[in-house]
């Protein structure tokens, strides 16, 4: 009775492993059908110059991504991203025009971004709002911190040696991109790897099952959101640096486009899901996309729509085959 | 009693999946009539409740209301024809007013439009109606459990229902409370209005009910008058005869205490009043009651859930008053199984590997990475002791069957390495044969010095597992029974089911 028992349960479907694993494929497999169909339409677009302007502007939201990962494993999201980018890369402008040096202005738009995901963290955890709520007003906040600091001027460094996290690096590769790729990769051994990354799944999968199993819920959530606003003001600082100014209106549509390249990487918003290679799949994506149509003179408009488009596919695409539980 | 009957159940039968649910069942329920449906869990209340209240069919047999033969293909249908079934998890929406609550299923409207003051003036005319008196503009999720249950009656008896199924009504209600609606129920019947009572509380079916259904594995084992019988008789018919008495193994050698409960008390309920006791090394202590009656609040305080219920509690040396979270449960050396394997144990996206490494990190990880062959030695090796039935250790949770997951959830807490393993309903909704299987391991376990506590409602569990039963009624440890056998289970409900 007991083997007819587990046979009863083990029909057709695969193990989820492996269904994430499937979804990582059908990413690779968007992937590539955007850039081969880019490529047939401009010779330009696989040039290598062409492929180092995709790297360095999705590093931008690549860094952003990086961060939303985690709420969004952890069954939130967070919005305010778009409000701290601006005050990250504002602060930096300002500080650094202070005279400040580089590690020690780094070190403030650090610290300051930490505080504001403190507050996202404890507004979530200890007054139990919900992060959508939560978040849209800290992103006004910030947003608006952002604006009033600039006064809403845009700030120009004055020491262009300042922007060296956008310059050339090794390779001729911008040293934003060799950020980006050396936090990647770190952040996936954190999550595959370290006992903090499993405590993050866990809380997405049922926070009341990881309460009883004795993780600190309210701790750990808090702190998602502290490195989620870390890596957005680090991004606001990369962004800054590339155009060496910083603007209270840069980088204010980061939030729905991190969210988006984490949910073409596997994240669902009910928690539990995701990781940083489907992520990192994700960012090249939207990058390639809206570099392929911007080449190809496809005003941005359209650009918006195709995102969507996409996003929608993809999820459409892998949403058959998540209805397990 | 000469009426003729509002409601007429003939050779219901109902199956699932071979398994015979109910089995020829034939009853008759006239109007005025206060009729208890008693039998252990899984006997077939609900199913037989679900089957008049028209949200499932049966497989033969009829159901006749005023001698018509009917088969509901809804609970509409059935509420229609003044069926109205009040289940034990109240279904209402919370932020909105008592009148609108009770107009919500048909508000009043004129061109699609309705008002507060329209519906507060439907609610109160059907209400007064119904004769009954309730806070209308107050908002349902201000009023009291009791409260609310009183609302979802109300608005019943405002449909024209004759016939009312109450599920366990007194289950989360304090002594009080239940009075009052046994008085509302007698106050109903005596209108005419037929009610089927289902319940475990012995005392009150024989203080408010006429007759008698015992239900014991799908069959009627008997229909009386409450008169005719005693509390003795029924809890018999509900257990049946069992031949096996007394425990297979030898009593174990029970060590010196580890955990330590005095003077436990809760104020909110379901309250808890001096509960005491001690639970050894290698004993299994069982707390046994009903719904409501605090057992599920001793297992939950121990596993952190209650910060408010406070006393003593040692576990070794360690001593606090209130365990007031799950971490410092653990700290304490409590490994809590807790009741809800799907809400509140295990994650359910998954695999079986990780689901043992989430309460055990501690132990695979040095500086905080995980140690992949430490993780895969601890996850064979409780997949080995637990016996689960799967593909491989790396099948997701959520695929497997109710009783693997069960064993999944008990063998994560096995390596924790605390002192007192805390079992809240360690097998409920399991199949028989993994039931078997947990509790031989929980035996083992025992045999090898591990303290448990078992809080179980389910009485069979109760008196075959442990070396030592305390039932709980009303929040008080009102019996202890050493070394229990099957011949006790009688004595334990009775004891849970107040009856003195």
């Amino acid at each position: 009775m007991k083997m007819a028992n587990t046979t009863a349960n083990t029909p057709t479907k695969r193990p989820r492993s492996y269904q994430v694993s499937e979804q990582f494929v059908i990413l690779l497999v968007f992937l590539a059908l955007v850039i081969v169909a880019f490529a047939l339409l401009n010779p330009n677009f696989l040039k290598l110059n062409n492929v180092l302007t995709i790297l360095s502007i999705s590093a931008v939201i690549g860094l952003v991504s990086l961060g939303q990962v985690l709420p969004l494993i952890s069954g939130g999201f967070d919005l305010s991203v778009s409000g701290v980018v601006p005050l990250g890369g504002v602060l930096f402008a300002v500080l650094s025009n202070a005279g400040l040096p580089f590690l020690p202005t780094l070190l403030c738009v650090i610290v300051a971004g930490a505080a504001c995901g403190l507050v996202n963290g404890l507004l979530i955890t200890r007054l139990h709002i919900n992060p959508l709520i939560a978040t849209l007003g800290t992103l006004s906040i910030t947003g608006g911190l952002a604006l009033t600091i600039s006064n809403g001027l845009q700030i120009p460094f004055e020491n262009t040696d300042m922007g060296v996290l956008a310059d050339k690096g090794i390779f001729g590769v911008n040293n934003q991109v060799w950020l980006f790729i050396g936090l990647a990769i770190v952040m996936h051994i954190v999550l595959r790897s370290t006992a903090y990354g499993r405590r993050i799944y866990a809380v997405g999968g049922n926070g009341e099952a990881a309460r009883l199993a004795g993780i600190r819920v309210g701790a750990v959530t808090t702190s998602i959101y502290v490195l989620c606003s870390v890596f957005a003001a680090l991004a606001g600082v990369v962004l800054a640096s590339q155009l060496l100014t910083g603007s209270g209106t840069a980088g204010i549509d980061t939030n729905l486009q991190s969210i988006t390249a984490v949910i073409l990487g596997g994240a669902a918003l009910s928690g539990g899901l995701g990781g940083v290679p489907g992520t990192v799949v994700g960012v090249l994506i939207l990058g390639a996309l809206s570099n392929g149509m911007s080449l190809n003179h496809v005003p941005s408009f359209y650009q918006t729509i195709a995102t969507g488009v996409v996003l929608l596919l993809a999820v459409g695409l892998s949403q058959r085959r998540r209805r397990i539980l | 009693m000469t009426l003729t009957p509002v409601l007429s159940i003939r050779n219901l039968e109902k199956s699932y999946a071979n398994n015979p649910v109910l089995a020829d069942i034939s009853f008759d329920l006239r109007p005025g009539e206060i009729a208890a449906l008693l039998g252990e869990n899984g006997a077939g209340k609900s199913t037989l409740a679900k089957i008049i209240a028209g949200s499932i069919r049966p497989d033969a047999g009829t159901v006749l209301i005023d001698g018509h033969s009917v088969d509901f293909g809804s609970p509409r249908e059935a509420l229609a024809m003044g069926i109205a079934f009040i289940p034990q998890e109240l279904v209402y929406v919370p932020e909105l007013s008592v009148a609108e609550n009770i107009t919500l299923g048909s508000p009043p409207a004129r061109a699609g439009f309705t008002s507060q003051r329209r519906m507060t003036a439907l609610a109160e005319q059907l209400i007064e109606k119904a004769g009954f008196e309730l806070p209308l503009r107050a908002k349902m999720s201000s009023l009291s459990l009791a409260q609310r249950q009183l609302v979802e009656i109300a608005k019943a008896v405002s449909r024209n229902a004759r016939i009312i199924i109450l599920d366990e009504p007194t289950a989360a209600l304090e002594a009080e409370d239940s009075r009052q609606l046994h008085q509302l129920v007698s106050q109903l019947a005596s209108r005419g209005v037929a009610i089927i009572y289902i319940s475990h509380r012995l005392d009150e079916v024989f203080k408010t009910c006429d007759t008698i259904h015992v239900l014991r594995n799908g069959d009627l084992v008997r229909s009386s008058a409450v008169s005719e019988v005693t509390p003795a008789d029924v809890i018999a018919d509900m257990l049946g005869h069992q031949l096996k008495t007394g425990r297979s193994v030898a009593a174990r050698s029970i060590g010196a205490a580890v955990l330590r409960v005095e003077n436990l008390h809760r104020s909110t309920a379901p309250t808890l009043d001096a509960v005491q006791f001690t639970v050894g090394r290698g004993e299994i202590l069982g707390v046994y009651g009903l719904r409501g009656s605090g057992a599920d609040t001793v297992a939950e305080t121990l596993g952190g859930l209650h910060p408010d219920a406070a006393g003593v509690i040692s576990i070794g040396s360690m001593r606090t008053t209130a365990i007031r979270t799950a971490r410092k449960s653990w700290d304490l050396g409590i490994a809590y199984v807790p009741a809800d394997r799907k809400s509140q144990g295990l994650v359910l996206i998954d695999t079986i590997s990780r689901s043992f490494s989430l309460p055990n990190l501690a132990s695979i990880t040095r500086f905080g990475f995980i140690h992949w062959y430490k993780e895969r030695l601890l996850a064979r090796e409780l997949y080995e002791r637990v016996r689960i039935k799967s593909r491989s250790i790396h099948q997701v949770v959520g695929e497997l069957s109710g009783g693997n997951q069960q064993k999944v959830l008990v063998g994560s807490r096995l390596l924790a390495n605390q002192t007192v393993l805390v079992l809240h309903e360690p097998t409920r909704g399991v199949d028989v044969g993994a039931r078997q299987e947990i509790h031989d391991l929980l035996e083992e376990l025992a045999d090898t010095g591990t303290a448990e506590l078992v809080v179980t409602s389910d009485i069979e569990e109760a008196v075959k597992l442990c070396d030592r039963l305390l039932i709980i009624h009303h929040g008080r440890i009102v019996l202890e029974i050493n070394d229990p056998s099957l011949a006790d289970q009688a004595e334990a409900i009775q004891a849970a089911g107040g009856i003195s």
